[in-house]
């Protein structure tokens, strides 16, 4: 069984998801389950580097209420989502 | 979705993914497809059924057999694909693993072992491969080792001395042979016809003479090979014909003996000794059966097609079908072949018509929204109507071609190797871009093999049917004995081409 992706804690109301590695439909699901954990006021910067999950993740989690505050693409292929519950 | 399904995500990773569709062009409204694996072509009735039931749920009741013998769905959302993966599991599918979509040499997976859609029922067969493509499936899939390969590797195995699976534009071929009166498999390394470097490139005979016992060994390590050497600085030179063209065979020959640590006889007899392509009604090996290959232009299904195809093979055959490399699917055990012929045609499908049917394909240009209307399974459909409806049917059979139809020069449906190739290019018109195609023509693999060659760059698609008609009208006139039209295509120069289509 894979190593299960985890919510970390970096901060106050501060927290990341790396899942870089991860093909679609992973970076989705794993961005829903995180924001399930949390809670209004936090903040959580998703890391990942699938393409088409850049485009697909912050239509799906506005949908859900949440606020996209910053697509980054930190690296050659890397890029990061910053969500504000 | 259920609580359930998210806490469970992590046990689906590495032998389920969707893909994704959609580009700025797509029309379909789609952003992902779903493409499920079935080993070899080979699926039970109730499996088809889950997949017509996967579809009605999931995409829009529709279905596309590609030519890797897996059945595609699109318009799939990511929310729901734990739900799909688990109906999947209980039935023994796994899918792709998609991760082109990542912009580095990696995550390339081993992608659907093909093998010969009439394997173990066809007459006079060397050998029954299925065996073989079923254990190297189920040692791949899942297989952490082998899913961070530099890209993709494709495998296909033919029993039946032809080139049904086109084993030259594969990664790995194994192709039965004998030798000595032993029957075993020689091998061909490094095809692929898409545009990545060095080109297309048809996949080489290496020579070798494999023992149907060693055939696991040597396509692990060959596999292995790929992965561990191939070039992973640019996506591009990511393929195995980038490693085969750097080293040559005599090298990559070298590393595979060393590898497997088994010598390996030397094979320098025929590759493909037959061009039997199982078209039509076929007699099987056992006495008064018959297999009964339907076409299927652009290999598209709906949910009721699937449901009654399945309730066919069912009634007339043994509860099995099989999916095709040309986008067919081919039911077998057939005892009473004339009451099913007439239920098919019932039902809409027709075994009337040229061989163009069975032979012809087109991509899922539609989805992939790399490319404008009208899209290549609409294109080759509309050819294949068109020739059907101006010219003899025995003209068009003796030509013995086929049409592959490509939305853009990713070439999936592998243009290069057929007697009519249409690639399709976007062009600038007044302003506006319009889906133009490249006409090629001559391609053939199997018992001669030879690449397509461009004879129009740039071909508005309403002129694409009256193009290739006149091109058969010259071929029927200026043909030499049994000589087909890619033959007859490669003996005339390209200008002369030229001028019989302008």
């Amino acid at each position: 069984m894979e190593e299960k992706v985890a919510v970390r804690k970096v901060g106050e109301n501060h927290y990341t998801l790396d899942i870089r590695g991860s093909v679609c439909p992973y970076p989705q699901l794993f961005t829903i389950r995180a924001l399930d954990q949390l809670t209004s006021g936090d903040t959580l910067d998703v890391t990942l580097d699938n393409p088409p999950s850049v485009r697909d993740i912050p239509p799906v989690i506005e949908k859900k209420g949440h606020n996209v505050s910053k697509i980054l693409n930190v690296d050659k292929g890397v890029w990061q989502i910053t969500i504000c519950l | 979705m259920a609580e359930l399904y998210y806490n469970d995500i992590e046990r689906f990773i590495g032998r389920y993914s969707i893909g994704r569709d959609s580009n700025p062009l797509n029309i379909r409204d789609s952003l992902h497809f779903l493409r499920i694996k079935i080993p070899g072509g080979m699926l039970k009735t109730d499996q088809l059924r889950l997949i017509a039931e996967l579809s009605k749920e999931y995409g829009r009741e529709r279905g596309e057999i590609t030519d890797r013998q897996d059945i595609q769905l699109h318009w799939v959302e990511a929310e729901d694909a734990p739900e799909i993966f688990l109906s999947m599991e209980k039935m023994g599918f796994t899918t792709d693993m998609c991760g082109q979509g990542f912009s580095g040499a990696r995550y390339g997976d081993v992608r659907n072992i093909i093998c010969c859609p009439v394997s173990g029922i066809e007459k006079n067969e060397l050998i029954d491969v299925h065996p073989f493509m079923k254990h190297l499936n189920e040692f791949f899939i899942g297989n952490r080792e082998f899913q961070d390969m530099p890209k993709k590797f494709k495998f296909a195995m033919s029993g039946c001395g032809a080139d049904c699976v086109r084993s030259e534009i594969n990664d790995l071929g194994f192709v039965a042979v004998q030798k000595d009166k032993k029957v075993g498999f020689t091998m061909l390394v490094g095809g692929s016809m898409g545009a990545s470097l060095p080109g297309p490139r048809l996949a080489q005979p290496t020579s070798l003479f494999i023992k149907p016992e060693d055939v696991y060994d040597v396509a692990i390590a060959t596999t292995e090979i790929h992965r561990d050497y191939g070039n992973r600085e640019s996506k591009m030179k990511a393929r195995f014909k980038w490693l085969i063209n750097e080293w040559g065979i005599e090298r990559f020959c070298k590393i595979l003996k060393e590898k497997i640590q088994k010598p390996l006889e030397r094979y320098d007899g025929p590759i493909f000794l037959n061009d039997n392509d199982h078209h039509g009604i076929c007699p099987q090996s056992k006495e008064g059966y018959h297999y009964v290959n339907i076409p299927l232009i652009g290999g598209i299904l709906t949910f009721d097609n699937m449901m009654i195809l399945a309730e066919l093979a069912d009634e007339y055959g043994s509860g099995e079908l099989r999916l095709t490399p040309q986008q067919n699917v081919i039911l077998p055990n057939i005892k009473s072949k004339d009451a099913l012929i007439k239920e098919l045609e019932i039902s809409g499908f027709s075994l009337d018509g040229s061989k163009l049917r069975w032979n012809s394909m087109g991509c899922a240009s539609d989805f992939c929204g790399k490319t404008k209307e009208p899209h290549a399974k609409d294109v080759v459909n509309d050819i294949v109507n068109h020739l059907e409806s101006r010219l003899n049917t025995n003209l068009l059979d003796e030509a013995r071609f086929q049409i592959h139809v490509s939305g853009c020069p990713n070439n999936c449906c592998a243009t290069l190797i057929a007697g009519i190739g249409l690639e399709g290019k976007l062009v600038k018109e007044r302003g506006h871009l319009i889906q133009n195609y490249r006409l090629l023509v001559g391609g053939m693999t199997g018992l001669k093999t030879i690449l397509a060659r461009p004879v129009d760059e740039n071909v508005p698609v309403e002129k694409l049917k009256y193009k290739i008609e006149v091109l058969l009208n010259n071929y029927d006139q200026e043909r030499q004995e049994s000589e087909n039209l890619s033959e007859f295509c490669q003996r005339m120069p390209v200008e002369k081409l030229k001028s019989f289509m302008t």
